[in-house]
């Protein structure tokens, strides 16, 4: 096989001090599908970037079809057959799925004119041509998000592209929309076209890609034949040492109910009925995963737990306490929280990190004021930020560095410290390790369980099955507003969840 | 602190060069012209008096932005709360017939109550009716410039004066003078050290920060925003009202039409330009006190009108603030820069 494109002694440095590229060379073949691979952090998404004319490479030379190309912005890397679909999907929901793809490069007749016929005939063909699912007078608001993907594709395939760049894109698919996805990403394998794959799912690299490339920490560790590696070696290479891919949970005697959620119901401003009568009762030492996609209410539960969002009905206790319609300080001396999105929710990132370590607990803490709860004692805070540094092996500069310079994983850690020291029973987790690379993500679920080790009521929200596979006690299922199972993790299977995360009900023509 | 610094130092440097610019143009001399300038506004013991004295009203009404902004409310109603503490001050004035220790304790609480009130007009509107502070305050201040101008017209008017005046207040309630200096500037400094204290040290301080950061954060976090929003309303209202009050206190002694000059709007920008430090809004707050100060002195000793000062200020802000972020710009392109370098030893 052709070599096609050839990426040479890449460097790039985000300022101030990061390399997130180390003199990184790596060759792509023509026709093959190559996964690239790593842990957050490790500079996937950034060589690919860089491939696509998104960011400028510091130094270091690209050569594609055997000729120096280096693209300044993504049109000319479209132009030149190289496309990108990036893990947000960017469409237009009110227009068709036709309109999407022509979008930009649009057939035109008489005076400028849109020819909608000509348009619609082109993106029908194609859709034949690949053999995709896809209806296409259908509105992109009304598909599914596999479905948007295959839009965002179609977009690529219709600009003649024959590189596709994918990033995660299984991130935002349901265990039964992966297979789909991955024979159609064969189908134009075979066509001819070279797809690379970015991803941190070792199961779905080793299903899927032909070759792999690993890198860590800005470095290319190596390039390595699918069919002469196994899950275990990427692995090692991906993090520099062995990981450990069992479930970590032990048995462990369940207490009395921490957390009562009764029969909470959401219907928003435009009547729309968001959550309908979710009950949920967790227990002392017990794990209660969330599951379902994105957008199925999680938002609205967690916002109604918090107090952000008013329930139009229901009741919610917490050690018998009622706080349906407390405020957030009285919810916070028994709920910690760790929210999803870190930079608008679980922390201000242009705060110091010690400023971060002292959110709550300066209301909640006697021993971090002085007169009366006036004056903040910033000896006890700094003595505090420094417990929370060593128990959690958090790398920082200084106290007073901004929270932002710290890497995800790092963050994350500190938002854990802080919450998990507060001491509240209930502990509401939302998408703890959204955004961490595998290393951080076993330390995460560690203490997580740690702290179910000792008595405390956890509910966790997650999009990741495997992950609530690993820890979770129970698994219950949102779908659509509502809860649809309730299920013990050791007595079901990822498929069954997915079904009722897909379909809201068990799969009716059971394979097993 | 040091790129703080540099940005402040730069920008008033390029400002200084661009004003010279401007006077070269129009055949005047410049260094002759700074020279005068500083002269006047520093050249000796009454000069420093004068620029700190006028100084008072900027970094108070600076301060009083400062604060707000940096703790979220968009309080743009100093003009207005100025107003209103200068003339409660000078009402208590008026009518309180007390020993000095006692009246002048009292006259500055009533400006500060003045400022507060008309503040927290704005944040119960807020409050009870959810209306955003950057309009109520802004339209409050007509009401309070309208209102005054009414009020000393009216009620409190000099009988034997001929435009728009109170007559003086009682003698013991005027600032008493060191010499040169007039004690408001005291007050000024006490005030500063107080706001510092409360921001960067108090509980309060530390979530009205946060809370100006990342609102949502500071929610979840516990810290009562509708409580902090109050406090901080009233807290930035009663600074304005302070300045309000000791510039009738320190200076003329009585309600004069058009009292306010353009102190509010000058302490608005100097916050801007200090990017809502406290220490950054009292220097630049002395800065430009030196600035006006010394306007003056230009236009009477050369022959450059002091409505050039309003130039040298107008691009100390735009350098100060557009520089700010090119910096850290530059900052980072040094970094990349270094960092690469490195990895190729």
């Amino acid at each position: 096989m052709n070599t096609i494109i050839e990426m040479q002694g890449i460097v790039k440095v985000f300022p101030p001090n990061v390399v997130a590229l180390n003199d990184v060379s790596v060759d792509f073949r023509e026709g093959e599908i190559h996964a690239i691979v790593g842990e957050n952090g490790a500079g996937k998404s950034t060589l690919m970037k860089i491939l696509y004319g998104m960011q400028p490479a510091n130094s270091g030379r690209i050569r594609y079809r055997g000729q120096d190309a280096i693209f300044h912005d993504p049109g000319e890397a479209i132009a030149n057959g190289i496309g990108m679909v990036h893990q947000e999907i960017i469409l237009i929901p009110e227009y068709t799925v036709w309109q999407n793809v022509v979008l930009g490069v649009e057939p035109v007749g008489l005076f400028g004119r849109i020819d909608e016929k000509e348009a619609r005939r082109r993106v029908q063909a194609r859709i034949q041509e690949f053999n995709f699912n896809l209806a296409v007078d259908a509105e992109v608001g009304d598909i599914s998000v596999a479905a948007r993907q295959k839009v965002e594709i179609l977009k690529l395939l219709y600009r003649d592209v024959s590189v596709l760049i994918m990033d995660e894109p299984t991130a935002v698919l349901t265990p039964q929309e992966i297979p789909q996805l991955f024979n159609e990403l064969r189908r134009l394998r075979d066509n001819g076209h070279t797809i690379l794959f970015i991803s941190h799912r070792l199961d779905e690299v080793m299903e899927l890609s032909d070759r792999i490339t690993v890198l860590r920490r800005g470095r290319k560790i190596g390039t390595v034949d699918t069919a002469d590696t196994s899950k275990e070696q990427l692995a090692q290479m991906m993090v520099g040492r062995e990981v450990i891919f069992s479930p970590l949970r032990q048995e462990q005697q369940i207490g009395d109910v921490v957390a009562d959620i009764q029969g909470i119901t959401y219907i928003d401003a435009m009547k729309r009925e968001r959550l309908k009568d979710i009950s949920i009762r967790v227990r002392a030492s017990e794990i209660v995963g969330v599951a379902g996609v994105e957008g199925n209410g999680q938002f609205e539960l967690v916002n109604v737990l918090m107090g952000l969002l008013k329930p139009t009905s229901g009741e919610f206790f917490v050690c018998g306490e009622r706080l349906t319609h407390a405020s957030i300080l009285d919810r916070r001396k028994k709920i910690a929280f760790v929210s999803q999105d870190r930079a608008s929710m679980g922390a201000c990132l242009s705060a110091s990190i010690m400023e971060n370590v002292l959110m709550t607990h300066h209301r909640l803490n006697k021993r971090f004021s002085k007169f009366g709860g006036l004056v903040l004692d910033y000896a006890q805070a700094n003595r505090f930020t420094e417990e929370v540094r060593q128990k959690l092996d958090v790398q920082m500069d200084s106290r007073q560095a901004v929270f932002r310079s710290l890497s995800g994983g790092n963050q994350q850690k500190v938002i854990l410290g802080r919450e998990l020291s507060l001491g509240a029973p209930f502990i509401l987790l939302d998408q703890p390790t959204r955004g961490l690379d595998v290393g951080s993500i076993e330390y995460v679920h560690q203490q997580i369980l740690r702290m179910r080790a000792e008595s405390y009521a956890l509910l966790m929200l997650s999009s990741d099955l495997d992950e609530l596979f690993r820890i979770s006690d129970r698994i219950v299922v949102l779908h659509r507003g509502r809860i649809v199972a309730d299920l013990i993790t050791a007595e079901t299977s990822i498929t069954e969840v997915g079904y009722f995360m897909l379909e809201g009900k068990p799969n009716a023509t059971k394979i097993d | 602190m040091r790129q703080k610094l540099i940005n402040g130092l730069v920008g008033i440097f390029v400002a200084m060069l661009l004003g010279a610019g401007v006077m070269v143009m129009q055949g005047y001399q410049p260094i002759e012209t700074y020279l005068a300038l500083f002269n006047y506004s520093l050249g000796n013991w009454y000069s420093i008096a004068t620029t700190l004295r006028n100084s008072v009203p900027l970094v108070l009404t600076g301060l009083s932005a400062s604060v707000a902004f940096a703790s979220g409310p968009v309080n743009l109603g100093q003009p207005g709360q100025l107003l209103m503490g200068a003339l409660l001050a000078t009402v208590g004035g008026l009518y309180l017939d007390l020993p000095p220790a006692m009246l002048l304790p009292i006259l500055i609480f009533l400006a500060l109550l003045g400022g507060a009130l008309w503040s927290g007009v704005a944040a119960l509107l807020r409050y009870w009716f959810n209306m955003s502070e950057f309009i109520t305050t802004l339209m409050l201040n007509m009401i309070a410039d309208f209102f005054t101008y009414w009020a000393i017209s009216y009620w409190f008017f000099d009988k034997a004066a001929y435009s728009p005046m109170t007559p003086p207040i009682n003698q013991n309630g005027w600032m008493p003078e060191w010499g040169d200096f007039n004690t408001s500037v005291i007050i000024m400094f006490i005030a500063v050290l107080v706001v510092w204290f409360i921001f960067t040290r108090s509980l309060a301080g530390y979530e009205w920060r946060i809370s100006g950061q990342n609102n949502l954060f500071a929610r979840l976090g516990g810290v009562e925003i509708d409580r902090n929003y109050m406090w901080v309303m009233l807290l930035t209202g009663a600074l304005a009202g302070l300045a309000g009050g000791l510039v009738v206190l320190a200076g003329p002694h009585r309600f004069i039409k058009d009292i306010g000059a353009n102190y509010a709007w000058d302490g608005v920008m100097i916050a801007m330009v200090a990017n809502n430090g406290i220490v950054a809004t009292l220097l630049y707050g002395l800065f430009f006190a030196i600035l006006q100060t010394g306007a003056l002195g230009m236009e009477l000793i050369t022959a450059v009108p002091s409505e050039l000062i309003m130039v040298i200020q107008a691009v100390i802000v735009l350098v100060v603030v557009a520089g700010r972020g090119y910096l850290e710009i530059l900052a980072s392109k040094l970094a990349e820069r270094r960092k690469m370098r490195e990895r190729a030893i």
